[in-house]
């Protein structure tokens, strides 16, 4: 098992780690456990996928892990940093210095071009870039002709990529990618996992990436999988046909079950409804 | 689809709360003047109906003037007993009273109200028509002996005993207030003093043979206007004035009416201004909640709604919207009205809420007004919602784009503007005041017009400039919020115009007075020789005891009296003129700079002469040594010859037509019951301007009514009437800013809604709340700026355009007062961050995971 390896790995391996993490939605009779005790390491310069069938509390994990939503019980630390307990403009600082984010949609401002959204958290902080590192970064992603424009000028393949950078620009300990690729099409898609997995080993990134297509989480080193607020299983070196197999064996469960809750997903209705579209294509 | 209508209005309650708010002002504001005023007219005219005699006959008005004479008009007393003659006249009783007096108390302070309406001293009869009844002493016997109203009593604690000076123009005397009468009816709110009748006639109006009035009571069954055609006849048909108790009430009803309907005006210029304003506020809103729906909108027509369905139903949201916003108006204008009247109370106006009256024009008037308002601002919207095609609820599009191109918006605000401007240049150019007035009032509106068509096309050009520093000096918060200001030009526009609006209105009245500010001071420095100017505070003529006091005070060397006269003129054009002319003693020149054209002070003041302005005369067709036909009040007339032709910037635009002038003597002659209005006062050589103004004000203590002074003075004095006018555009200002800061409130607000996603973004990549709440304060400021930038640059262009204006009527100077610009632009920038302070403290509360969820 991968994550008993991480819990065996130094701390400087670690970037992230949760210990007994449960969130629940709603009280008393209604409650809903959306992360039910869940212990996870990410281990450093690796690039990780979490995958689960909507309602799994893959969303909820990642977002609880970046500071962006709080916890019922458990512990969460972002390198030596424990961030459970952290009051909001600690997190927004947190977020902003050391963490990266891209999202399956609406990722940039419309207000600004390329160059301002990918130094955006920089200049929210009123650090100076690192303009090696971020030429490095421009270069690596194409967007080198790209910087003037708007989003509204980029094609969507090109709004991630955009987005991509900003994540990595500020050289953050960890980027989290919420499906960057559920938007696109599967040329651009399999762009954006590219540049990924380059972010990993041509610079030395850490990436989380939260995805239901099979496609996508065979670029990452490891597989995580989530079902019913735990992680169930872990998956080294994944193909895209060894994680379909495996998810295959959640929808027998789910049926089984007669399925989940939506509302255990937050909101994330339009990606649960994608995620089993894309299964369905993965057949 | 109604039932879509009503789910989507309730559904945005919360986004049409500011709109329903700007429509709730200005109903109230139209509701209020309506019932004020009604209830008012309906006080007074019950108050002057049950008080009108049954026939009254007056000495004939023939003539009015617009400066204040001190000429009381009179009739022979003994006319009572010829209309006591007259068959079907139960009785007739002699009136004399008049306004022309100052009432003060032993220790020299004035009786009368200090609100402007007038003393009334007059003779103490009771019929059952008095307004007033003795509630304690006994009626007045003999020349020593008053009574007093019993509101006034209790206002300067006067009571039975004390004693009071009236200054009346045959001189003054005292009397001892022996009784006091209270009002059964409405108190209009002036001092009433009675005298017995002998003692009035003799102390007012100089004899026992004259009266102001003579009222008739009518025997039983015989009908008003049947016993005034026997009175005509009985009086020989001419020179009088005969009216019917309702004519007489009509006439007292429309003398006190001008007064009432400067109140009303002043109502009605607000509820003009909130509604203004209130359109710009409610076009954004629809304009907003469409961008917003647009989806919904093409799930509507794609589910087969046509396009008239969606724009009637865009239109109904409207209409429920008016109806509330008009119903709560109404209210607010009942309370709004009730407030009015407590204030007139206040004043010594004793109006009774309880007799309020709504009459049914209110609420037609409000539902009209806020229904109608909401419709016609909600039309545009309402086409553009039609116009959305099906495809839109499958598209995927971001909303609130940039929008269609401005094209039209360009051509139309381009032609608009250039005939406004062209009005403006024509106003600045025109020679003839009529015609230069009328031009101004075109191009005001013309060019409002066109500023705020085009105010869109000028958000980029402008907020570029103004946000420009935004990047360098916040950084990205500083960059985001100038480019969401740039975002959707309609929308930063149609807010920012509000706020225009009732700046360029401020800037243009502030100029204006400022620029006639500037121009009296110089024709006063130009004019105005004399060391002191004695004058009433009022501008109302004083007695003549007033001028042998200030003739007998040790150290005054030169007195020259100033003296008005209603007066026509007929001219050689076959004009007849109705003006007010002026008379002064001989010595003008030692008090007064005047230039002459033709002839000089003493060929002007000569017996037999008068002096005229030179281009008044050139207009009429008169040379020096034409003789006019002058008539005066009181139907007397004489020729007088033109001995000089002056050339003053005067202004002769209070009244005073023609710049007409001549010997007082001419005055005192043909208007004997005449007063004098100011004093020009020189000191005696050798006598310093302290040393006398020192004594002056010792020796007018028992006239608390007149007021000396110098230069400095008489030039506040005059600053202080303009800043009348300014204050009460300083208060219409006010309520424009109030409705624009909601304006920019609701853009505010609804554009956090409509950028919820962005928000979360930037807060989930680290965007501290304070920075967030920066960015939106940043944005509004500006707006908010912009919005005073233009109507700064409107306001100046209309003031400068009224300035060419009055400079017709002698005023000349230009002042811009650059304070008040500064200011304007200060506070506009105050007003971004008031209006900012709510939307941004709700967007920094917005939860991150939600907002970047939102749909």
């Amino acid at each position: 098992m991968s994550t008993s390896a991480a819990e065996h790995a130094q701390d400087t391996g670690v970037a992230a780690r949760a210990r007994g993490l449960t969130k629940a939605y709603g009280t008393g009779e209604t409650t809903v456990l959306a992360l039910d005790a869940v212990d996870v390491d990410i281990a450093r310069g690796r690039f990780t996928a979490v995958m689960g069938p909507s309602g799994s509390g893959k969303s909820t994990l990642m977002h609880c892990l970046a500071g962006l939503d709080t916890v019922s019980a458990g512990q969460v630390w972002l390198g030596g940093t424990e961030i459970t307990g952290l009051r909001d403009r600690e997190l927004t600082r947190l977020r902003r210095d050391r963490i990266g984010f891209m999202f399956q949609s609406f990722n940039l401002i419309p207000t600004l071009n390329a160059l301002e959204n990918i130094t955006l958290p920089m200049d929210i902080a009123g650090h100076r870039p690192d303009e090696k590192w971020l030429d490095q970064v421009i270069d690596t992603l194409g967007l080198r002709d790209r910087l003037k424009h708007r989003p509204a000028q980029l094609s969507g393949g090109q709004q991630q990529r955009v987005a991509c950078a900003r994540a990595l620009a500020s050289r953050p300990e960890l980027i989290f990618a919420d499906e960057p690729t559920g938007n696109l099409d599967s040329r651009a898609g399999l762009e954006v996992l590219g540049f990924l997995r380059e972010a990993v080993d041509g610079l030395g990134q850490t990436v989380v990436m939260v995805t239901h297509d099979p496609g996508a989480a065979a670029h990452s080193d490891l597989v995580l999988f989530l079902a019913d607020g735990r992680i169930v299983d872990a998956m080294e070196r994944p193909t895209a046909d060894a994680v379909l197999e495996r998810m295959k064996r959640f929808d027998g469960i789910r049926s089984t079950l007669g399925g989940q809750p939506d509302a255990t997903e937050h909101g994330d209705t339009a990606a649960s409804h994608a995620a089993e579209r894309g299964v369905a294509e993965g057949d | 689809m109604l039932k879509a209508t009503l789910r989507s209005f309730l559904a945005h309650k919360g986004r049409l709360l500011l709109s329903a708010l700007a429509i709730v002002l200005s109903v109230a504001f139209v509701a209020g003047s309506l019932i004020f005023s009604d209830t008012v007219s309906r006080t007074f005219d019950r108050l002057f109906a049950s008080t009108s005699a049954d026939v009254t006959v007056e000495p004939k008005q023939d003539l009015t003037s617009a400066v204040p004479t001190g000429a009381t008009q009179t009739l022979p007393a003994a006319l009572a007993a010829t209309v006591a003659k007259v068959d079907g006249v139960a009785a007739t009783h002699i009136d004399a009273a008049t306004n022309q007096v100052t009432v003060v108390d032993a220790r020299n302070d004035p009786v009368g109200p200090t609100t402007g309406a007038p003393t009334i001293v007059t003779n103490w009869y009771v019929t059952d028509r008095s307004p007033v009844r003795l509630t304690s002493g006994h009626a007045p016997h003999g020349a020593d002996q008053a009574l007093l109203d019993a509101d006034t009593a209790d206002r300067r604690h006067l009571g039975i005993g004390d004693v009071m000076s009236v200054q009346a123009q045959p001189g003054t005397f005292r009397v001892r207030i022996v009784g006091i009468a209270t009002f059964s009816t409405t108190n209009p709110g002036s001092a009433l003093v009675f005298l017995d009748t002998p003692t009035a006639q003799r102390r007012l109006l100089g004899s026992t043979s004259r009266a102001t009035s003579i009222s008739v009571d009518a025997a039983k069954g015989v009908d008003d206007a049947v016993l005034k055609r026997r009175v005509v006849a009985a009086l020989g048909g001419t020179g009088y004035d005969v009216k019917t108790a309702g004519e007489q009430a009509k006439s007292a009803a429309a003398q006190l009416g001008t007064f009432l309907d400067v109140i009303k005006y002043v109502m009605l210029g607000f509820a003009g201004i909130a509604t203004l304003v209130g359109i710009f506020l409610i076009v954004n809103t629809f304009s907003m909640l469409i961008a917003q729906r647009t989806r919904e909108l093409g799930l509507l027509r794609a589910l087969g709604a046509d396009r008239r369905q969606v724009r009637r139903s865009v239109l109904t949201e409207a209409v429920l919207l008016g109806l509330v916003g008009s119903t709560l108006g109404l209210a607010a204008g009942i309370g709004l009205a009730v407030g009015l009247i407590g204030l007139m109370s206040a004043f010594g106006m004793n109006l009774s809420t309880a007799e309020m009256v709504i009459g049914w024009g209110t609420p037609v008037a409000a539902y009209a007004v806020g229904v109608g308002v909401t419709f016609v601002a909600a039309y545009l919207p309402a086409r553009r919602a039609a116009a959305v095609s099906p495809m839109a609820a499958l598209a995927d599009a971001e909303v609130a784009g940039v929008g269609r191109p401005l094209t039209v918006r360009a051509i139309v605000g381009g032609l608009v503007g250039a005939v406004g401007a062209a009005a403006l240049a024509g106003c600045a150019a025109a020679d003839r005041t009529a015609t230069s007035a009328s031009l101004l009032g075109l191009g005001v509106v013309l060019t409002l017009v066109a500023t705020v068509i085009a105010g869109p096309l000028l958000v980029r050009p402008v907020i570029r400039v103004l946000g420009g520093a935004f990047p360098a000096v916040f950084g990205s918060v500083g960059r985001m919020s100038q480019r969401n200001a740039l975002r959707n030009p309609r929308r930063t526009g149609a807010t920012a115009s509000a706020l225009m609006v009732g700046l360029a209105l401020v800037t243009g009245m502030s100029v204006a007075s400022a620029s006639m500010s500037r121009s009296f001071d110089e024709q006063i420095d130009k004019t105005l020789g004399a060391d002191f100017v004695v004058q009433n505070g009022n501008f109302l003529p004083f007695s003549s005891e007033v001028t042998g006091t200030v003739r007998a005070t040790d150290g005054v060397g030169l007195v020259v009296r100033q003296r008005f006269a209603a007066v026509a003129v007929r001219l050689p054009d076959g004009r007849r003129v109705e003006t007010t002319a002026a008379g002064y003693d001989d010595r003008l020149d030692d008090v007064a700079h005047i230039k002459y054209e033709a002839g000089n002070t003493t060929s002007a003041l000569a017996p037999g002469s008068l002096a005229m302005d030179a281009g008044f005369a050139a207009d009429h067709g008169v040379r020096i040594g034409t003789v006019l036909p002058v008539e005066f009040q009181g139907g007397r007339k004489t020729s007088l010859r033109v001995g000089a032709l002056t050339n003053q910037d005067t202004a002769d635009g209070f009244g005073t037509q023609g710049g007409l002038y001549f010997g007082i003597a001419t005055v005192e002659k043909y208007v004997p019951s005449g007063q004098d209005s100011a004093l020009y006062v020189n000191a005696s050589p050798g006598t310093g301007a302290d040393t006398l103004r020192a004594r002056l004000d010792r020796t007018l203590r028992p006239y608390p009514q007149v007021q000396v002074r110098d230069q400095a003075d008489y030039k506040q004095l005059v600053h202080d009437q303009i800043a009348v006018l300014l204050y009460l555009v300083y208060a219409l200002l006010g309520l424009a800013i109030v409705i624009a800061v909601l304006g920019v409130v609701n853009t505010l607000a609804l554009s956090v809604v409509e950028r919820t996603r962005e928000i979360g973004l930037l807060r989930a990549i680290g965007l501290g709340r304070r920075q967030l709440r920066r960015m939106i304060r940043l944005e509004s400021v500006v707006i908010a700026v912009f919005g005073a930038v233009l109507g700064l640059a409107l306001g100046l262009v209309w003031g400068v355009c009224t300035q060419q204006v009055l400079a017709l009527r002698g005023l000349k100077a230009l002042a811009i007062p650059w304070s008040t610009v500064v200011a304007v632009v200060i506070g506009s920038a105050v007003v971004g961050v008031v209006a900012a302070l709510l939307p941004a403290l709700r967007a920094s509360r917005m939860n991150v995971l939600a907002a970047i969820a939102h749909e």
